[in-house]
């Protein structure tokens, strides 16, 4: 349903605007009218709107989403392989900054060290205020020096400094909320280790607002994938995007925009499907 | 108490430094020393002015004087300074005419040179010898006008759909949260890229600024709108809004006199959150080639000349300082929020 919405939405604004892929060749003295007509034809864009779209829907639902008009190949394919790299990218960076962020928290509640808390406060200050694209251009001025090789490594570490900022405040401030509870009071009068309480108790607790997190973040990191990509020059859908833009290549940004819209949607759930197994409070909750 | 002290010292000088941007943004002509769109060929990629605190003998002055550059490499642009020419630092030297604060016509600005051929770069030139601190501080103008505007706008926006939601039946609540939900989860960035191409590429600047608005507009109202919603939901069931509705005053009036006055507070602060964030995108947008467009400066697009890693490895500090002003910018906020909201506390909602 919102899939329908989405791409109706996206559809009739791209279509609306009387712009496509041949616009620009109209400033081009050699081409006459009569051949963009032609063009435009040719690709069935001289149909109306709706026309378009319910032909559009119809090979949609059988996954085919066209064909790009700047690469000259199914969108489908394209899109699939370029997302499939950067899901892989987001899922290095979403596993690296939870490293970070959870090490530095845990760290912060076991040995409650003063130095440690204004250390993990400059790193949230500092890591959520430098703007992606300095973090991308430092990370390309590293790999044209030769220092690191990995094109992957240094996209995926551009792409999580802002998420571990993020992460780690979210996190460092529920676990420490975790640990004034009153099953924590419960577990030290058991005598457990303080390391113990912390990563069998505190963490369980503290995981499942950074899980809702998770969802949200899957998003911002595709976005921030568009910066990240293009300065670095690595494919993926982020700068498969701007190339569609870029040659306003209509089809191509449909297929950007329902494989995102998916994207998004299957890591809400799963995010909420984690939250239920984890925590045995939602649950009954929805039983009642 | 320290922590208090210490948050609200952070939130002093988060609005010293607000304070300090929206000078740089009211008076960006008297500011800004030349012509942001004035080029010189002769000195492209020039370096930081050398200032030195001599008199033409060679001995010290306290009037700082500056020496011409003169290129000593045509192919790999590098520079020297020409002691034989040079030209004394004048505040308020007369430059390029303008209208202060939009009517008072004036062509003053804070600094010049005595020689008109020697000019004064603090940030050294752009690769067409245009003056990199007077296009900074132009750029600084551009985006804070946009970002606040666009905020603004996206604010009452979201506000306005946030109460019909939060107070209507269940059918039109439940729309309204789903559409803003959609609208949160998808990645703004590529929402926005996707929505551009409605448009022509290339806009002429004050188009352009009217687009950047509308599009932050477009994607922004959802976050503030699952706030309002929130906190109306919250506020209406208590007993002096059902005492208003016994009295018999409208749904409006409820809406605008009772709760809108107890939740502005959270709406505010959600508001300046989301102007560092417009920040990013406008200078995304504009590194990228589909913001503000060449001649007109913006954070933006003055970043995208760090792209070229040799000139990159040459003037890294000048050409990154866009970034840094962006840095500065979010830094600010943030240090504003946190203070503020330290010191509040959380009763307030």
């Amino acid at each position: 349903m919102l899939l329908l919405i989405t791409s109706a939405a996206a559809f009739f604004l791209l279509s609306s605007s009387g712009s496509d892929a041949f616009t620009s060749l109209r400033e081009n003295p050699q081409v006459s009218a009569a051949t963009i007509e032609k063009l435009r034809a040719s690709y069935g864009l001289d149909r109306p709107v709706i026309e378009r779209y319910g032909a559009w829907l119809a090979s949609a639902v059988r996954a085919d989403l066209g064909e790009s008009f700047y690469y000259q190949v199914p969108v489908t394919g394209l899109v699939l392989v370029r997302f499939w790299s950067t899901a892989l990218l987001a899922f290095a960076a979403i596993g690296l900054a939870c490293v970070v962020a959870v090490g530095l928290s845990f760290a912060n509640v076991r040995y409650r060290s003063r130095t440690l808390s204004i250390f993990i406060d400059a790193v949230i200050l500092i890591f959520a205020s430098t703007p992606r694209i300095v973090i991308s251009l430092f990370s390309l001025a590293v790999l044209v020096s030769g220092a690191i090789n990995s094109v992957f490594l240094l996209s995926t570490i551009s792409l999580a400094v802002p998420l571990v900022a993020i992460l780690l405040a979210q996190f460092g401030q529920s676990l420490n909320d975790a640990m004034h509870e009153d099953f924590i009071r419960t577990a030290r009068a058991k005598g457990l280790s303080e390391t113990t309480i912390i990563l069998r108790h505190a963490m369980r607790a503290a995981i499942n607002p950074a899980l809702t997190l998770f969802g949200l973040s899957l998003g911002a990191l595709l976005g921030g994938s568009v910066i990240v990509e293009t300065v670095i020059g690595r494919p993926g859908i982020g700068s498969l995007t701007v190339t569609a833009v870029r040659n306003r290549d209509i089809p191509l940004l449909m297929g950007v925009m329902i494989v995102v819209s998916l994207a998004v949607w299957a890591g809400n759930t799963l995010a909420e499907i984690l939250q239920l197994v984890n925590d045995k409070r939602i649950r009954a909750l929805e039983a009642e | 108490m320290t922590v208090r002290s210490g948050a609200s010292a952070a939130a002093t000088a988060g609005i010293a430094l607000i304070a300090l941007f929206a000078f740089v943004a009211i008076f960006a002509d008297l500011l800004a020393p030349y012509d942001y769109t004035v080029q010189s060929r002769t000195l492209p990629n020039a370096p930081i002015s050398t200032v030195a605190f001599t008199d033409d003998a060679g001995n010290f002055s306290l009037r700082p004087r500056i020496f011409a550059s003169k290129m000593t490499d045509a192919l790999r642009q590098t520079y020297e300074a020409d002691t034989s020419r040079s030209a004394k630092i004048k505040l308020f030297a007369k430059g390029y005419d303008y209208r202060l604060l939009g009517f008072i016509p004036v062509d003053r600005h804070i600094f010049g040179t005595t020689d008109k051929d020697i000019r004064l770069n603090l940030l050294g030139t752009d690769a067409l010898g245009r003056d990199r601190l007077s296009r900074l501080i132009t750029a600084i103008r551009f985006s804070l006008i946009v970002c606040t505007i666009g905020a603004v706008l996206a604010s009452l926006l979201g506000i306005m759909i946030g109460l019909v939601g939060g107070y209507a039946g269940k059918a039109v609540d439940t729309m309204i949260a789903g559409v803003a939900d959609a609208v949160i989860s998808l990645p703004a960035m590529i929402v926005i890229l996707a929505a551009r191409v409605a448009f022509p590429l290339e806009l002429p600047p004050f188009t352009a600024a009217m687009l950047l608005i509308g599009l932050f507009t477009f994607t922004g109202w959802a976050e503030m709108t699952r706030l309002t919603r929130g906190l109306v939901k919250r506020t209406r069931t208590l007993d002096y809004i059902t005492a208003a509705r016994i009295s018999g005053l409208s749904g409006a009036r409820i809406l605008l006199r009772h709760i809108l006055p107890n939740i502005a507070r959270p709406l505010l602060t959600q508001t300046t959150l989301i102007l560092p964030a417009f920040l990013l995108a406008e200078a995304t947008l504009s590194f990228l080639g589909v913001g503000l467009q060449e001649p007109e400066p913006s954070l933006g697009n003055m970043l995208a000349a760090a792209s070229d890693l040799t000139q990159l490895r040459e003037h890294t500090f000048v050409l990154l300082s866009p970034a840094i002003v962006i840095a500065l910018f979010v830094l600010a906020v943030r240090l504003t929020n946190t203070g503020i909201n330290t010191n509040e506390d959380r009763e307030v909602i």
